[in-house]
């Protein structure tokens, strides 16, 4: 992949899914190097929409929420919740011009290795349609003084 | 509680377009309940205006604040010491909170990001619902707590129209016929004589007519 067009992931990721989850995202870490964060959280649930947007301002193209099979959750509808949270997201995003589907959910396999590397490595090589997110050369620079308001 | 809902954002855009420095202003009670002007939403909304302007290469500076309260002068006077670095601030707070700023700072330039909407209750998580009219007349007492004026989409004060089926409104099934809780209730309070009582219309000048209304408290004032 040339550089332009390596993409800057986000993931969102319920700790419940892997028990070893420090060890398998690194394992992702040594492969991705800084193109991949990870935001692990006690359930995916707890992710806000504010939370998705904060990643995409902050350079991530694409950003992947991890939940729980569902019907899986441990506090029982966290994983429904996020889904919510994720399509109100993705309604702040359409309002502003901003390609709703840079923020996606991926529910683990009911069945399979609890291990986030083994999960997310397909997902990470898919084909991404969507390509770079128009916001990471999208610094201005501009007169941001009062007088320069009306320039 | 004063619930209210975001502004549309072309609305909102269009109303900070001539400024480039702008804080968005919460208000961390009522608005904070309804999920429309709190911090989160404070958050929500700097962050698309931030994105947006960057989209669209325009020079935008986006700042954060939520007061505790932007209806009294004590909370208001915080934003004091951050008004000097923008051009604008775009309040999440109800109508009162935000007519309140703009009379504290009545040389800046203050915008409503909400429309304000009605007294109301949370009912459950994410769904609120008007419960008051603030009629300025209150009669809760008569109908055991239930407000005809509010709940019955015919305002109906001495009994039920008839037309309400299983319990629901005839006009809007969505809502319960407030007559047929009021009746429900009274029953369970062995109280069903308060319905042989007839009500006098509402006064709805204490409402309506007089200008802005006022509440004046001597003991409360310095």
């Amino acid at each position: 992949m040339e550089p332009d067009q390596q993409f800057q992931f986000s993931v969102f990721f319920c700790q419940q899914l892997d028990p070893q989850q420090d060890l398998h995202s690194r394992e992702l870490e040594r492969v991705w190097g800084s193109r991949i964060r990870f935001f692990p959280m006690q359930c995916s649930g707890r992710v806000e929409a504010l939370h998705l947007l904060k990643a995409l301002e902050e350079g991530a193209d694409r950003v992947l929420v991890l939940t729980c099979p569902e019907g899986r959750c441990r506090y029982k509808e966290g994983n429904l919740r996020v889904r919510k949270r994720l399509e109100y997201a993705r309604s702040l995003l359409e309002e502003i011009g901003l390609e709703p589907l840079r923020l996606e959910l991926r529910a683990a396999p009911a069945q399979g290795p609890r291990n986030i590397a083994r999960i997310l490595e397909p997902v990470l090589q898919e084909p991404w349609e969507h390509g770079p997110s128009p916001l990471r050369n999208g610094g201005v620079q501009g007169d941001l003084s009062p007088e320069g308001r009306n320039s | 509680m004063i619930t209210g809902t975001r502004k549309p954002m072309e609305e909102i855009l269009a109303m900070i377009a001539p400024y480039r420095r702008v804080l968005v202003a919460g208000c961390g009670t009522c608005v904070a309940e309804c999920a429309s002007g709190g911090e989160k939403e404070v958050g929500l909304l700097a962050s698309q205006l931030r994105m947006d302007s960057r989209l669209r290469k325009i020079p935008l500076e986006v700042g954060e604040i939520t007061l505790d309260r932007q209806c009294v002068y004590e909370f208001i006077d915080q934003l004091t010491a951050f008004l000097e670095k923008y051009d604008a601030v775009l309040s999440l707070a109800c109508g009162a909170g935000v007519q309140a700023v703009a009379e504290v700072f009545p040389s800046w330039v203050i915008l409503p990001g909400l429309d304000t909407s009605f007294l109301g209750q949370t009912k459950q998580a994410g769904l609120w619902l008007e419960n008051c009219r603030g009629c300025g007349e209150c009669r809760l007492h008569m109908f055991a707590g239930v407000c005809p004026i509010t709940r019955c989409a015919k305002k109906l004060f001495n009994g039920p129209c008839g037309g309400s089926q299983a319990g629901r409104c005839e006009v809007s099934p969505e809502a319960e016929c407030a007559w047929h809780l009021i009746l429900q209730r009274l029953e369970s309070q062995n109280r069903l004589e308060c319905l042989e009582e007839i009500y006098p219309a509402c006064d709805w000048s204490r409402q309506q007519g007089r200008g802005p209304r006022r509440i004046q408290r001597e003991d409360q004032r310095t």
